[in-house]
C-alpha cells in the first residue's frame, strides 16, 4: 500500500509540524530521509497516509516551511521505491 | 535565607524544574537531528516543545525563528555580532549592560561605530534622544528592556515603532524582563529579542535563546554539526539549524520548558503585578530609613523588582556581608558587570547594594531585609 513521504532540510521543521498535525489529532511519522532522497545529506522526514497529504500541504504553507519534495512510497524494507509528487513553494 | 538576588539568577526554582531536568539526564535522552531511533525524535519534540512555549510567552510566530544559546550574553553577541558590519553605526543606551557595551566596543576596532543615548538620572531614555542620534548608516537600536541596576524600566514600544519608521533593526536585551514584564515582539515591533533562561523564566543556568525575526538574517558565531544538510561544507540556511551548531544542552532546555509552562500558567501579568506590589513595599520601606539612598526610578514608578541602594558611605560588599551574616539575606553588592549604567546614576565610584525579589518573595521576607536594613543603618551590627 502506497504511503506519502514528505522530506525536509532539518529535524526542527519535521518536530514543528508533527506538533502541530499531533493537536490536531493526526498522527505522523517522523524518520530520517531515505539516503536515495537525500542530497544534501542527513535530512527528516514525515510519513503519513496519502489521505493526509492535503492537510501537510497546507500546514506546510500555515508554517511556512519549505519541503524538499513530496514523495509516493510503494514497497517495503529495502525494496521500496519513491515516486516524486512535486514540492511546494513557499512565499516569502 | 532570605533571597533578594534573582536578578542574578532566580531562586527557588518551580515544582518540576529540577525533576525535568533529572528524567532528561537520567531516561537517556538521544541528540536531537542525529539519529533515527526513538529517544532522538522524542528529544526533538521536547525542544520544539520548549520552542512554541518561548514562542507563545513572547508573542513569536514561527517558534523556529527561536534559537537557544547558554544565555542572554551569547544572545546579544550572536545577534549584534551578526547583524554589523565594518562601516555600520549603532545606537544603545547609557544603562547598557556590558554584554552590550563590551561588544560594541570590540567592534569599533574594525570600523562599527556606535552612540550612546544619554539616559536621565533614574536610568530611563527618551526616544527622541535616540532619534538625535540616528545617522544614515545607523543599522541597529539595541536597549535593555529593564535594568539590573536601578529597575528602570525603559519605553520599548516607542522605541520599536522609531526603529520601524525609520528602517532600524530593533534588539531588544530582555536579561531583567522575560517572564517579569510582558513582551509581544509583534506589538512592540521587535526584531531580534535576547533572553535569559534562568532568571525570570525560572528555568536552569546555562539556558537562554534570542528571537530572529524573518525579515532578519544573522551570521552565525559559529558553524559546525546541525544534523541537517551534512554534506554541504556551507551552514544550512534554514532556521534554528543556521544558529544552532553543537549539541543543544538538552537538560537545561527540558527544565526550561518545565519552567516556562509554569510561567505561563501563572501569566506573566500576574508575576510583574506580584513582584511590582513587593518592589514597592521594598522601596517604601527604604525610604524611610535614615541614610539610605535609593537609585532609579521614584516610589510609585513602575520598575522591575531591582533596587539598587547606598547606606551612607559604608561599602556595598560590606553591607552585603554584613547583612548575610546577622539576617541571612542573599544580595548582590558592586557594579553589576553594568559600569555604564553606573556612571548613569552616579554611581561609578562606590557601586551600590542591589535587593531583587522574585516571584516567589513574600512581603514577610522583604519586611525581615527592611529591618535588618535598617538595624545596620543604625550601627546596631557589629562584628
Amino acid at each position: 500500500m502506497a504511503r506519502i513521504l514528505v522530506i525536509f532540510a532539518s529535524l526542527n521543521q519535521v518536530a514543528l509540524l508533527k506538533r502541530s498535525l499531533y493537536r490536531m489529532g493526526v498522527y505522523v511519522e517522523m524518520q530520517r530521509t531515505p539516503h536515495c532522497l537525500s542530497a544534501t545529506g542527513c535530512g527528516f522526514a514525515l510519513r503519513c497516509e496519502p489521505s493526509e497529504l492535503t492537510l501537510l500541504r497546507m500546514k506546510c504553507k500555515e508554517l511556512r516551511i519549505e519541503p524538499g519534495g513530496f514523495f509516493e512510497e510503494t514497497g517495503q524494507a529495502e525494496e521500496r521505491h519513491y515516486r516524486s509528487l512535486g514540492s511546494l513553494e513557499i512565499d516569502r | 535565607m532570605i533571597y533578594l538576588d534573582n536578578a542574578a539568577t532566580s531562586w527557588p526554582k518551580p515544582p518540576g524544574v529540577a525533576r525535568a531536568v533529572s528524567r532528561a539526564l537520567t531516561h537517556a535522552v538521544g541528540n536531537p537531528g542525529r539519529t533515527n531511533h526513538r529517544l532522538t525524535m522524542d528529544a526533538a519534540l521536547l525542544v520544539q516543545e520548549c520552542r512554541e512555549n518561548l514562542a507563545q510567552l513572547f508573542g513569536i510566530a514561527n517558534p523556529l525563528r527561536i534559537c537557544f544559546t547558554a544565555n542572554a550574553t551569547e544572545a546579544l553577541n550572536l545577534a549584534i555580532k551578526g547583524i554589523v558590519s565594518p562601516g555600520d553605526h549603532v545606537i544603545c543606551s547609557s544603562m547598557e549592560h556590558n554584554s552590550v557595551w563590551r561588544p560594541l566596543t570590540a567592534l569599533q576596532k574594525s570600523g562599527v561605530a556606535f552612540s550612546i543615548a544619554q539616559a536621565n538620572p533614574a536610568g530611563v531614555v527618551d526616544p527622541a534622544s535616540v532619534e538625535r542620534l540616528i545617522q544614515p548608516n545607523t543599522k541597529l537600536i539595541v536597549m535593555l528592556h529593564a535594568s539590573n541596576v536601578s529597575g528602570a524600566i525603559q519605553p520599548v514600544a516607542a522605541l520599536g515603532r522609531l526603529a520601524r519608521d525609520r528602517g532600524i533593526l530593533m534588539l531588544l536585551d530582555a536579561a531583567q524582563s522575560a517572564g517579569s514584564i510582558p513582551i509581544d515582539v509583534q506589538a512592540m515591533n521587535i526584531d531580534l529579542l535576547a533572553f535569559p533562561g534562568h532568571k525570570g523564566l525560572l528555568g536552569p543556568q546555562g539556558t537562554g535563546g534570542l528571537y530572529v525575526s524573518e525579515k532578519v538574517d544573522l551570521r552565525p558565531l559559529k558553524e559546525g554539526g546541525t544534523g541537517s544538510e551534512s554534506n554541504s561544507p556551507q551552514q544550512p540556511s534554514c532556521y534554528p539549524d543556521r544558529l544552532e551548531s553543537g549539541t543543544l544542552n538538552l537538560p537545561g532546555i527540558a527544565g526550561l520548558n518545565q519552567s516556562v509552562l509554569c510561567v505561563l500558567r501563572r501569566s506573566v501579568e500576574a508575576v510583574a503585578r506580584h513582584e511590582a506590589r513587593i518592589t514597592q513595599r521594598l522601596l517604601s520601606g527604604l525610604a524611610r530609613i535614615d541614610g539610605v539612598t535609593v537609585y532609579g526610578p521614584a516610589l510609585g514608578v513602575p520598575r522591575a523588582p531591582v533596587v539598587s541602594f547606598n547606606i551612607r558611605a559604608m561599602d556595598p560588599v560590606y553591607v552585603a556581608a554584613e547583612l548575610e551574616r546577622c539576617a541571612d539575606i542573599a544580595c548582590r553588592p558592586g557594579w553589576h558587570c553594568a559600569g555604564l549604567a553606573h556612571r548613569t546614576l552616579g554611581t561609578a565610584e562606590t557601586g551600590t547594594l542591589r535587593l531583587s525579589p522574585g516571584p516567589f518573595t513574600r512581603i514577610a521576607e522583604i519586611s525581615k531585609a527592611l529591618a535588618a536594613v535598617a538595624a545596620l543603618a543604625r550601627g546596631d551590627y557589629k562584628s
